[in-house]
């Protein structure tokens, strides 16, 4: 995750003194932990006696119980948090362990130590994890799924997930039972059902595991979606054994009859849940068109719909975790089009910090609750229960990939086959599942839970701690680091309209064709009703190139500067300008005009910045001057005969959402660029950051004053020479917290007969 | 309308035909009776109006494109044979045949391919997209919500991406350098059957 990488390179700047640190934090650690184990005392001495006799003002008095519940969580999470911060500091101890099987150590410690205490550590509530754990992190692995790369491959991961599991349970409950069958293991009170029903709990991979585990592998996306997908689409097949197993193992005996409902069960809770998540979806979708107003609690619709449409999924016992799936996958675009840049940072960041948490503290309590729960321990059922699961997950991997290949295109090779087997991690989904049964009914409970706990201890540890060295000694495909060009983005556009072209020749219904139809009666229909105004017109070809003009743009103002760029950046248009050309040419009357307008706005944005109104986030007080530079330009470019500009952006309305939005993506990381032989400036596309600028109507640009926030305001410093060709302007003296403001043209050379007068050139929206 | 021994002898040469595109059999079925359907006045040749019939090619921006590449120069009419070849392109590549090192390119390798959008792109054949071609390509596919200056800007920006002699326009090779850097799933997931192969196990596809 960008955070947990932001982290890092943040720790790589502090290497001096980690002693201090450590100590500090072993101190955090006590302090927080030390309170969770005292405060199950109530102090009696608390009660006064009324009336009897008149006692002297307290003046400090300890009243713990009255905050115990809030303090306690909040400690918790602080814990979880400075755990984080820990890992982090230990130089090389994040790259060789993965922060899951960290953060369990810790768990185990921390309960230990509350053991010694003396008190009965808490265990991981099944309803706190599913009501308040586990959605956050659904909900940020659904708004952020890779759209292209999981419609693509749905089939592959639909069999995976469905038949995957259905085999999974069904081996492991017959295998145990036939092993609990023979005489003198002690096992003879399993019987089938509660088999079966052990085999649905623990065959079901976890998608908290293996999002902990994956993040850091840098798996390539083909790998990565299939294991992950999987994860979450397997839901639905779990809650459908879950509660039929659990139903009929107190009756003893399953029919045919039930059978047959339970597929019907299970058509119901999947389709269900991603009818409701969709429902949820759109109306989220729907609210967003009108927030244009309130900007301020944009993300909290993001939000609540969704948790909305997981608890509306979880009344009726509906797969919740697809219905948030299916809710943030079809709120996203429109959404993200009808909102603020700062709204859309919000929920990025929001999600992911709350995800963040939650992991940390699932592992966390996953440790606490190994010390504390009640255990049963017995070889052999242990035992044979990691066996099998390794066993059938292997067995499953290979019998589904060679079926799914007389099917799929790009053939799973037995590399892909051993990650996609290797990267089964069962988390704690499966624990919370086997702490909910019912002690009446399965006497054998503990020994259930204790063998849960071992596979998930083998999975996360073994298994995620060996996946790195493996994926490296396997040389399996990671990643690709280098980002699209907009060449690629043309290419793949023409590619689906060539090939859906030919599939109506051949009169094949296939991918291409639906996939056709899905986005134009997207873009008939549905955009008009969910996405306010203009933005719904857009085509994502030009949202895609404005967001990688501006990219290139913040990248060259973070670079420093024009003199530094050939050798930074080799960015095509730059090549042909010489570093001595670094400045455009401005009329004197014109810079003197600007540095007017900016230097009383820059005194009025430090006095807006003073007070905060919570109810409007105001416009910045650039848009005027910004509207002025704008409509000024525009004259200019009229002007011009001729010019290529390569990374000319032409006016834009400066309220653009998406202009801004791609200005600032947030992710440091998003800004890497990367050399690549072919020379084409590779530019980061967040996949995260929304697709439609408002299209653009260069005469139809009218100020809109408080219509919209900008997000980060760029500045134009203003230049000590001039020079026509653009460039960046560099820092003036007055302009401490401002950025540099990117005009990037590429102007090879100007005809000498041309007037140069008001050219600012293109630049950034 | 079935595949059996008596459509498959009504075709010309079709043992050949099965060589040279690499189709099975039922495949060549299939598609002859798809040419019969859309040759409606059943004279065993498609015009370009037969194409242009099908609705939803009339809606698909490259749609005119994709007609002209089946009709090669000069030529109104096509039969069976030729229409079989050229939807040959789309095939799979079958990465375990060996190569004989003499033999020539089977119809559907990589390369072929890549030649057959290239030519898509390249209306006047002069081995070259220029920032004409490659304008109204992008003229047609975003259609009327985009300004001129716009798409100048883009084309610009795309030309000077993947040029690398500097003749400001794309020549086959960077074309195909472009081309290459699609990650391998993604190319290949650009293809016309994704996992499912619906209907009759036609596996056209992946460019």
């Amino acid at each position: 995750m960008p955070v947990r990488d932001l982290l890092r390179t943040s720790s790589k700047l502090s290497p001096f003194q980690p002693r201090y640190e450590h100590l500090l934090l072993l101190v955090c650690v006590l302090g927080t932990v030390l309170p969770l184990g005292v405060d199950c005392n109530p102090s009696a001495e608390n009660h006064q006696n009324n009336g009897t006799q008149k006692k002297s003002f307290p003046v400090l008095s300890f009243d713990y119980l009255h905050v115990r519940l809030p303090f306690e969580i909040a400690l918790w999470i602080l814990l979880a948090s400075l755990m984080k911060l820990g890992f982090h500091l230990i130089p090389r101890l994040s790259n060789i362990v993965p922060e899951s099987c960290l953060l369990i150590v810790v768990g185990l410690l921390v309960g230990g130590l509350i053991k010694v205490v003396g008190e009965a550590p808490p265990v991981l509530d099944s309803k706190v994890f599913f009501l308040c754990l586990l959605p956050p992190i659904i909900l940020d692995a659904g708004y952020f799924l890779p759209i292209r790369a999981f419609s693509e491959n749905t089939g592959t991961i639909l069999m995976f997930a469905v038949i995957g599991t259905l085999w999974n349970s069904f081996f492991m409950g017959g295998m145990l039972y036939a092993v609990c069958q023979i005489p003198g293991t002690g096992l003879e009170n399993v019987g089938l059902l509660p088999s079966l029903l052990f085999g649905s709990i623990i065959s079901a991979v976890d998608p908290v595991a293996v999002l902990a585990v994956f993040e850091e592998i840098h798996i390539n996306e083909l790998l990565h979606i299939l294991v992950f997908g999987e994860s979450l689409l397997n839901d639905a097949v779990t809650v459908v054994l879950y509660h039929l197993f659990e139903e009929y193992a107190g009756v003893g005996s399953v029919t045919f009859m039930d059978v047959l409902l339970g597929v019907i069960c299970f058509l119901v809770v999947s389709l269900g849940g991603v009818f409701m998540g969709i429902l949820y979806g759109l109306i989220a979708a729907f609210t967003s068109r009108f927030t244009s107003h309130t900007r301020v609690i944009e993300p909290l619709f993001v939000f609540l719909y969704s948790y909305m449409a997981y608890l509306s999924a979880e009344v009726f016992h509906l797969s919740g975790i697809m219905a948030l799936i299916a809710c943030g996958v079809v709120m996203r675009p429109y959404v993200e089009a009808n909102i603020s840049q700062k709204s859309h940072t919000t929920i990025k960041y929001f999600l992911k910090m709350w995800s963040s948490v939650s992991e940390t503290l699932i592992f966390i309590f996953l440790g606490v609750s190994t010390v504390a729960g009640p255990h049963q321990w017995n070889w052999i059922f242990v035992g044979c229960t990691l066996l099998f699961c390794l066993v059938s997950r292997v067995l499953g991997v290979i019998g589904l990939t060679s079926i799914i290949n007389k099917f799929r295109i790009v053939k799973l090779t037995t590399k892909d086959q051993f990650i996609i087997a290797y990267g089964g991690l069962r988390g704690a989904i499966a624990f919370s599942l086997g702490f909910l049964l019912d002690k009446g009914h399965f006497p054998m409970r503990d020994m259930f839970l204790t063998a849960i706990i071992t596979v998930i201890f083998f999975t996360v540890f073994v298994q995620g701690m060996t996946i790195r060295p493996l994926v490296e000694l396997l040389a399996v495909k990671k990643k690709q680091e280098t980002k699209r060009s907009i060449n690629e983005e043309i290419h793949t556009q023409f590619l689906d309209h060539l090939l859906t072209g030919i599939e109506d020749v051949c009169g094949h219904y296939g991918h291409h064709h639906w996939k056709d139809k899905l986005s134009r009666f997207n873009k008939k229909y549905i955009k008009k009703c969910l996405i306010a105004g203009e933005r719904s017109k857009e085509p994502q070809l030009i949202a895609f190139y404005h967001k990688m003009e501006m990219k290139q743009a913040i990248e060259l103002v973070e670079s420093g500067g024009i003199p530094k760029i050939p050798s930074a950046v080799s960015t095509v248009s730059m090549q042909n300008i010489k570093p001595k050309r670094a400045l455009p040419q401005l009329s004197k009357g014109k810079e003197e005009e600007i540095r007017n307008i900016l230097r009383s706005n820059l005194q009025r944005t430090r006095q807006r910045l003073r007070s905060y109104n919570r109810h409007t986030l105001m416009a910045d007080p650039y848009e005027d001057a910004w509207n002025q530079m704008l409509i000024r330009r525009q004259k200019a470019r009229q002007l011009e005969k001729r010019m290529t500009n390569y990374l000319t952006v032409p006016a834009n309305h400066p309220d653009s959402p998406t202009m801004m939005r791609s200005r600032l993506s947030s992710d440091p990381q998003g800004y890497s660029l990367k050399l690549n032989s072919g020379n084409v400036p590779a530019i980061v596309v967040d996949p995260a950051t929304p697709q439609s600028p408002e299209s653009m109507k260069l005469l139809e640009e009218s100020s809109k004053p408080g219509e919209e926030d900008q997000g980060i305001v760029m500045r134009a410093k203003l230049p000590e020479s001039s020079r026509t060709d653009d460039n960046v302007f560099t820092p003036g003296e007055d302009s401490p917290k401002e950025q540099r403001l990117i005009r990037c043209l590429s102007d090879p050379g100007p005809p000498p007969e041309e007037e140069k007068d008001d050219e600012y050139q293109a630049f950034l929206n | 309308m079935g595949c059996n021994a008596s459509t498959l002898a009504k075709i010309h040469n079709v043992d050949e035909l099965i060589l040279e595109t690499g189709f099975s059999s039922s495949h060549i079925c299939h598609l002859y009776n798809r040419f019969h359907s859309l040759d409606k006045d059943d004279k065993g040749l498609l015009n370009r109006g037969d194409f242009q019939n099908i609705s939803e090619l009339a809606v698909n921006p490259l749609g005119d494109r994709i007609i002209n590449n089946f009709f090669p120069d000069g030529v109104d009419l096509i039969d069976f044979n030729s229409f079989a070849r050229t939807l040959a392109r789309f095939r799979p590549v079958e990465e375990s045949l060996k190569k004989e090192p003499d033999s020539p390119e089977p119809i559907n390798s990589r390369a072929n391919k890549l030649k057959f959008a290239f030519q898509l792109y390249d209306q006047d054949k002069d081995g070259k997209i220029s920032n004409n071609e490659l304008l109204q390509v992008l003229r047609l596919m975003l259609g009327v919500q985009v300004t001129e200056e716009q798409l100048d800007n883009i084309t610009d920006r795309t030309i000077q991406e993947a040029d690398l002699d500097g003749d400001n326009a794309i020549s086959f090779e960077e074309f195909k350098k472009v081309r290459a850097k699609l990650s391998g799933h993604f190319l290949a997931s650009s293809c016309l059957t994704s996992d499912w192969d619906l209907g009759w196990g036609y596996g056209v596809a992946s460019l």
